[in-house]
């Protein structure tokens, strides 16, 4: 990961903080949803990561994230699904 | 699917998961060949339309718009000139007339493009004053909308409508006849 892969990151992190302020309320999760797929992306395009089981859970964010504009209560349950699906990840991680 | 008006006004959905394939520069002008034939308030016509296909520039104005999703590789910039609008129709044309006629032509923009079978999407969350930089606009040039325009090939999802019955009524507030 170089410089300009962290300079697209930061700035896409921080102009979604700015827009923020303004914008819907539900942009807020949606933006770090997407910044947590983007972060993936970035990795593995960089050889640093490749997981299949974290990718199974970012592909279920791309998937669903979009509902945010149309369901909020569906995008609501991906997080709580995606946070129930991390804590199997840490638990593995632990032993 | 007929291409009759209604069906393209129903057909249009916001993409947001583009191909990587360039729109060809004849067909973004027929795009914008449909913008400029928009109502416009007092025949104002306070717009100007960017068109961004360089890789650079297009990489640049994406960092700076969390809204540009699906990696879109051809993009509209739709801008209003405020001085235009201000001196031909004051402070309402700068204000409020100016958005709407922008507006009118973005849609324009998108129900050309879908009938020609591409996909679009109308944003609004980008940086203003990032995306003026990158483009040099001048200060009296604001960009107020982005149309993401390109190739797609998966089905989008129709979102639920509010009913005509539900948001219009005859004559007068609820009540009315229905």
């Amino acid at each position: 990961m170089d410089r300009k892969d962290f300079v697209k990151i930061l700035t896409y992190i921080v102009t979604s903080a700015r827009g923020c302020v303004e914008e819907p309320k539900i942009y807020g999760p949606f933006r770090l949803m997407d910044t947590a797929s983007k972060m993936y992306y970035m990795l593995k395009d960089n050889g640093l990561i490749d997981d299949e089981e974290i990718e199974k859970i970012i592909n279920n964010i791309d998937e669903k994230k979009f509902s945010c504009m149309t369901d909020e209560q569906e995008f609501i349950s991906m997080m709580d699904e995606i946070i129930e699906d991390l804590v199997v990840v840490m638990e593995q991680d632990k032993e | 699917m007929a291409n009759d008006l209604m069906s393209i006004i129903k057909k249009r959905r916001s993409v947001r998961d583009y191909e990587p394939k360039k729109v060809s520069k004849e067909l973004l002008m027929e795009l914008i060949e449909a913008a400029i034939w928009a109502p416009t308030g007092s025949n104002i016509q306070p717009w100007y339309y960017i068109i961004v296909k360089n890789e650079g520039v297009l990489e640049k104005i994406k960092a700076f718009s969390p809204g540009l999703l699906g990696d879109p590789v051809n993009l509209i910039v739709v801008c209003t000139d405020r001085k235009r609008a201000f001196e031909r129709a004051s402070i309402l044309g700068r204000d409020e007339l100016c958005l709407m006629d922008i507006s009118m032509a973005a849609q324009n923009i998108m129900l050309l493009a879908t009938e020609k079978g591409l996909g679009t999407c109308a944003v609004r969350s980008f940086n203003k004053n990032a995306v003026s930089k990158i483009l040099k606009l001048p200060e009296h040039i604001s960009p107020d909308l982005i149309v993401s325009v390109g190739y797609f090939n998966k089905t989008i999802n129709t979102p639920k409508r509010r009913s005509v019955k539900e948001v219009s009524f005859f004559d007068r507030w609820e009540g009315g006849e229905q």
